[in-house]
């Protein structure tokens, strides 16, 4: 736990000097750094509790759409607004969870798909809300402590400090007694039950906690656009993302989703001429990669490979 | 009296759509309860569908009707070459695997159709695409009506497929138990192949079938229809072929019905939150008599 914790805090230096050594590729990082949150929230119950979601755009949305909302209509300053998304997203989490939580499986998938176009749908049109397919745009933000909530090196900041505390949550948990029972869910829930762990509780919680996380980053994404719109926040595609961006970096591990959100947006980057909007082609072709060759993924498989040797290690003595 | 014609000229509609959403539905639920694997893709098949009527059309200037000759054959074979390279692989894998590497090809089919057509919805325009029929005093549209037709003429080759062969036996025996159809001789990984290529022909055929109806958009569309397949199929029972006839009709008139008469732009809706609803109470379907909750 310490080890990981000095790596955090290491990439947090790294992470604080970024803009001053590269003002120009922040927009990037702000994407690196968002879905690394996300992807490692959605991991929470995607990956240490094995419930695969299909559907966590929702909470995105909701973050998104709290925040300019918030702003736009009420005057509320983003920080109430998120903790505001937080709660609402956790409440939806449990009565969402509390629903489909009996169905196994692939049914579970499916669900948070429906679910999560329903919620798209409410969106594009309950135009006195949310504005409708037009969407909502942020024409003034605060500024707390003099500083401009629409520049990129403070909105880096806001992704760099969400990242970080995803992450650090995801340390505590993976060593805390409530980390050993998302695990023991996830492999049987019938031998979870054995010993004592009521399932449906379990992946409740781990729902709750995925689903506030993954708002508050919807937020500070709000904030980055500054214009919401329903099909772009709400798409199944963005769910899709932040699910494959845990998997092919690597499920149930600590760095897995980080190190997927810096490989694909990357990736996505590097190849942003060639395939233009088709950059989920490199998500299509990683993951079958990964379902074929490496089924624990990049950080899943390095791990494996690293026990191994030093198992070889041990044998010879 | 015009409420009553209205309202019959909306169920005539609604069940002629539905035919199509049944066609759709039975690749899913044939390829589910053969080879246990839900299929991502299979809404984009139906997109591949539709831009190879496209394709077929500013070519050669065929109909779409013309060009499911070549494109329900490509499709079979496209379907069986996926199965054997990719799906085949991971069906001893755990469940997901299967439903992270069809959530892949669908990625990438969608953003293959994306580079190579663009973005811009695509239609094929035929002279018949507003003509109506009228019938007992309802107006049918044309391209419904055809469409009807085809489901039908599929849905009666698959029937006799299913029943009357020993291909079909045997799928059917492999759907019941995998193991069992080994033992008694059956090659269950060419089973899973034809099945698969079923599949794949049944959506690239409803894809052509819907062209002349709506219009053809690269990704967005494939999740649309792979929606409505997974709605269609869990209305009737996940892996039953009858049931799935049944849940795309029924799906068709409560879209159609809802829409004209409560809120139309909750049209799309009305599915998902019966599907939630089916998914929630009885996630056997409506028709389902296997009761094993796993």
């Amino acid at each position: 736990m310490t080890k990981h914790f000095l790596g955090l805090g290491v990439l947090l230096a790294v992470g604080i000097v970024y803009p001053a050594i590269f003002p120009n590729y922040l927009t990037i990082a702000i994407s690196v750094l968002l879905f690394a949150g996300w992807a490692t929230s959605w991991d929470l119950l995607g990956g240490w509790n094995g419930q695969v979601s299909l559907g966590h755009a929702s909470f995105v949305g909701l973050g998104a759409y709290f925040v300019a909302i918030g702003q736009s209509r009420f005057g509320l300053a983003p920080w109430w607004t998120m903790a505001m998304a937080a709660a609402f997203a956790a409440a939806l989490g449990y009565f969402w969870g509390w629903l489909t939580f009996s169905l196994r499986g692939p049914y579970f998938s499916l669900s948070t798909i429906a679910v999560a176009e329903i919620l798209r749908l409410v969106a594009i049109n309950e135009e006195w809300l949310t504005g409708g397919a037009t969407g909502v745009f942020i024409a003034t933000l605060p500024e707390p402590f003099g500083i401009d909530l629409f520049s990129r090196v403070a909105q880096f900041y806001m992704a760099l400090a969400f990242a970080a505390v995803v992450v650090a949550t995801v340390i505590v948990i993976s060593r805390a007694r409530f980390g050993y029972q998302l695990r023991a869910v996830r492999e049987d829930e019938d031998s979870a039950m054995a010993a004592g762990i009521d399932p449906t509780t379990t992946k409740l919680k781990a729902f709750m906690l995925s689903a506030a996380l993954t708002s508050i980053g919807g937020g500070i994404y709000g904030i980055v656009l500054a214009f919401i719109e329903p099909h772009v926040i709400f798409a199944l595609l963005l769910s899709v993302q932040i699910a494959l961006t845990a998997i092919i970096g690597g499920r149930g591990t600590i760095w897995g989703p980080a190190v997927g959100a810096l490989v694909l947006i990357g990736a996505g980057e590097m190849f942003r001429t060639t395939f233009a909007e088709a950059n989920m082609l490199i998500y299509g072709i990683l993951i079958l990669v990964v379902v074929l060759f490496v089924p624990r993924g990049i950080v899943g498989e390095l791990a494996r490979r690293r026990i191994r040797r030093l198992y070889a290690k041990r044998a010879q003595g | 009296m015009a409420g009553l014609d209205i309202f019959l000229q909306n169920v005539a509609n609604g069940v002629l759509i539905g035919g199509v959403y049944a066609l759709i539905g039975i690749g899913l639920t044939l390829v589910f309860g053969v080879m246990r694997t839900i299929n991502f893709a299979h809404g984009d098949f139906v997109v591949l569908g539709m831009y190879s009527a496209v394709l077929f059309n500013a070519l050669l200037g065929w109909d779409p009707y013309l060009s499911l000759l070549l494109a329900m054959p490509i499709g079979f074979f496209a379907g069986v070459i996926v199965e054997r390279f990719i799906l085949s692989r991971v069906i001893d894998a755990p469940p997901e695997s299967a439903l992270l590497a069809t959530l892949g090809i669908s990625l990438i089919i969608g953003n293959t159709i994306l580079l190579t057509f663009g973005g811009e919805p695509r239609s094929v325009q035929v002279s018949y695409a507003s003509s109506t029929l009228s019938i007992a005093g309802v107006n049918v549209s044309m391209v419904l009506l055809l469409a009807g037709i085809a489901t039908v003429i599929m849905i009666g080759a698959l029937y006799t497929l299913l029943n009357r062969t020993e291909v079909g036996r045997a799928i059917r025996g492999t759907a019941e138990n995998r193991l069992g159809a080994e033992l008694v001789g059956i090659d269950t990984r060419r089973i899973h192949s034809i099945v698969f290529g079923l599949g794949v022909m049944l959506a690239v055929m409803a894809g052509v079938t819907l062209i002349p109806l709506l219009f053809a958009t690269p990704t967005n569309t494939g999740a649309v229809f792979t929606l409505k397949a997974f709605v269609v199929t869990v209305l009737g029972g996940l892996g039953n072929v009858g049931a799935a006839i049944a849940g795309g009709i029924l799906l068709g008139v409560v879209e159609v019905l809802g829409a004209s008469y409560f809120m139309s732009e909750y049209r799309e809706a009305y599915g998902l939150i019966a599907f939630l609803l089916i998914l929630l109470f009885r996630p056997e379907g409506l028709f389902g008599r296997t009761v094993k909750r796993v």
